[in-house]
């Protein structure tokens, strides 16, 4: 039997108001999902030890196979498809309990649509005190090769840390936290109504129009540029900053682990750009020079895979003007390193970018991240500039006593 | 478009060469705002100009309108063309009428096979009235593909459509995956000709557009010679976000002007309070020189 790790089901906070706990009920009847499916399946393989015959068996196949998605092994879990919520959420489960720990699941919020946001945690327990990279993906709904992109960072680390200098270096002072999927609503309803849908589902104006632009959302500038305030818009801002469950989640969240958070990563298609503060004007931030020269050298190492040209700058001096964007919003409360990676590719496809460039994009994209995180380290713990700077330090005092003296 | 090789060295250590931008006198006078160097970290495609009413990316921007209408002029869906780097340009403007973009910038194939090494170059004069669609444009490039190959594949790819069993049994293309079956890889280039057309007209200096799916085939006739294909087509406008259908029919046939006839719902533009922007047109035209 499969046991959740004690703080999963801590996760579960109830609140005292009514909806809160309709709402758990809810998520815990979304959690169980996969624990029936890990019953079901023991009930397939062990049937004395559960005492079921083989018959009884079949019978429950039969019933269950109607409601519970089909077990789903983590060594044949394809990462270079596209993969439907209910099967990341599975994944997750799964990649827990795969690597147990190191990584853990958490609970982050709710959708608007009631459906459970999850972050994970890659840890490796140690003494020392952890900084934080943060990594969100599909906070629009059709840029599926983002939370592919996340789905397969998360493997990647998982799966090297351990043989991997570069990456085991990251991860004795860095904890990772995931969000493979920001906008929940609004990318099942691409999977099931609308591929091209961007907003997230909330329900304005008597029902007549749907979805905030998340990217629009957040307490920042809020709606005064390159936004709308007209529901039907797709870049519609919402009633008022942080007014979305999902941005008011995520918000919380990364503002309660701000003195942490050394750098936060947004995840988006298409366009081959790594996006620098700010959208909502052309003033530049405090340590945008620092910016551009690790956002370009992330762009060199991303074109030595595969040859993929991207772009760097600022959102305003490249992209277009927007306020309430995430990234805009991590950088003022202080977030130092705060990035937009639009994805592949340049329009041919744009966001229905074909799934048999999965792998291309996420082995590019992969090398410009780490070569983010090389630098984000190495300002922050690299032993040898440490050693450097103490050397220097203490030469330059002995020059000014011998100076003294003379 | 996916460069699967090394670019030539359009770029430096920190990116992409800053374009070079002049600015006549005359527009100083005319603007009265002086001239402010390309931002910093270089954007190549930043204007000298630094004006609230000049967009992020205008060389851009007239890049790709300059594409769209060479690809519709060319009629050829075997030798269509995407942008790989803008060289360099210059920007005038008279506040009154528009602005002229002069740039030279290089394409690759839409449709690259592997280990093809094509790297076209053109040369265009864009010019963007005020806000309103149908840039003016005039622009050659050099020859991606040998004349008498471009017909030959424009001829292939006319035989292997006129051999595709009508009615077509197609939803969309792509599909949500971005899976194209390669018998129907015509119908998209066919379609990516046809809507060429389309968004060279609606492209404006803030406007710009791709093509994001094909939602729907409605017809597909290949009785008489040509081919007859009547679709709707999913266009991306970039700057508003915003998904526009557009019903396009065209009439092709290899060699011949492409015949286009379109109808796109309007673009609700955030800035404006009831714009309605639509296109219907036809469009008989001859190809020019390149």
């Amino acid at each position: 039997m499969t046991s959740k790790p004690a703080n999963q089901t801590r996760s579960l906070m109830p609140s005292p108001a009514i909806k809160g706990e309709v709402q758990d009920f809810l998520v815990l009847c979304r959690r169980m999902k996969p624990l029936l499916g890990t019953l079901y399946l023991l009930g397939i393989l062990a049937p004395e030890g559960l005492g079921y015959d083989g018959s009884l068996a079949q019978t429950r196949r039969g019933v269950l196979e109607e409601t519970v998605s089909p077990w789903r092994n983590l060594d044949t879990y394809s990462y270079t498809k596209y993969h439907p919520m209910e099967e990341i959420y599975q994944w997750m489960v799964q990649i827990t309990e795969k690597y147990t720990g190191v990584v853990t699941q958490h609970f982050l919020g709710m959708t608007y649509e009631t459906r459970p946001m999850y972050y994970l945690k890659i840890s490796q327990p140690s003494a020392n005190y952890k900084k934080i990279i943060w990594m969100d993906c599909g906070i629009h709904a059709r840029e599926w090769i983002a939370p592919a992109f996340c789905q397969w960072f998360v493997k990647e680390i998982l799966q090297n840390y351990k043989d991997n200098p570069r990456i085991g270096r990251l991860l004795r002072n860095l904890d990772f936290y995931v969000l493979p999927v920001l906008n929940i609503d609004g990318y099942i309803y691409t999977w099931t109504t609308d591929r091209l849908w961007r907003k997230s589902r909330s329900s304005h104006n008597n029902g007549t129009c749907f979805g905030t632009d998340l990217n629009r959302n957040f307490n920042v500038a809020w709606c005064s540029i390159g936004a709308s305030k007209d529901c039907h818009h797709l870049t519609f801002c919402g009633t008022g900053p942080v007014s979305e469950p999902e941005t008011k989640a995520v918000s919380s969240f990364v503002e309660s682990k701000k003195e942490s958070i050394v750098c936060f990563l947004t995840m988006h298609s298409y366009g081959q750009l790594i996006l620098t503060p700010y959208g909502y004007t052309k003033n530049k931030s405090s340590n945008h020079e620092e910016l551009i020269q690790v956002g370009q050298k992330a762009a060199n190492a991303l074109k030595k895979k595969h040859g993929t040209n991207y772009r760097v700058g600022s959102s305003a001096d490249i992209l277009y003007t927007t306020s309430g964007s995430s990234r805009d919003w991590a950088r003022d409360i202080g977030i130092p390193f705060s990035y937009t990676f639009e994805l592949r590719d340049n329009g041919t496809y744009g966001f229905i970018l074909p799934a048999s460039q999965i792998q291309a994009t996420c082995e590019e994209t992969m090398e410009a991240v780490l070569s983010v995180l090389d630098d984000v380290y190495e300002k922050y713990w690299d032993s040898d500039s440490a050693v450097k700077m103490t050397l220097t330090a203490m030469v330059l005092g002995l020059l000014v006593s011998f100076m003294s003296v003379l | 478009m996916l460069p699967r090789r090394q670019r030539p060295p359009a770029s430096g250590p920190w990116g992409p060469r800053p374009a070079v931008l002049l600015l006549a006198p005359l527009l100083l006078a005319l603007q009265g705002v002086a001239a402010a160097p390309a931002g910093a970290g270089g954007p190549e495609d930043s204007p000298g100009l630094q004006d609230a009413e000049f967009p992020s990316g205008l060389l851009q921007q007239a890049a790709r309108a300059a594409l769209h209408f060479f690809n519709f002029r060319a009629g050829s869906p075997s030798a269509l063309r995407v942008l790989a780097a803008v060289l360099e340009g210059r920007a005038t403007v008279n506040p009154k009428k528009g602005c002229q973009v002069d740039l030279v910038f290089t394409t690759d194939h839409y449709n690259p096979e592997v280990g093809e090494e094509h790297l076209g170059k053109c040369s265009a004069r864009v010019f963007f009235r005020n806000q309103k669609p149908r840039p003016a444009i005039n622009v050659t490039c050099t020859r991606l593909i040998e004349k008498n190959k471009r017909q030959e594949e424009d001829y292939l790819l006319y035989k292997h459509m006129k051999q595709l069993k009508t009615p077509l049994d197609v939803i969309s293309i792509p599909d949500s995956h971005g899976h194209i079956d390669p018998s129907l890889r015509p119908i998209w280039d066919l379609a990516f000709l046809g809507s060429s057309y389309v968004m060279w007209e609606k492209t404006t200096q803030f406007l710009h557009y791709y093509m994001a799916q094909i939602s729907s085939v409605n017809q597909w006739k290949t009785s008489d010679d040509a081919i007859d294909f009547d679709y709707t087509v999913l266009l991306h406008e970039f700057s508003t976000q915003e998904i526009i259908p557009c019903r396009i029919h065209l009439v092709w046939y290899p060699g011949k002007p492409l015949k286009v006839n379109y109808h796109c719902q309007e673009l609700q533009t955030p800035e404006e309070a009831s714009g309605t922007e639509e296109g219907s047109a036809v469009a008989p035209t001859e190809l020019n020189n390149f």
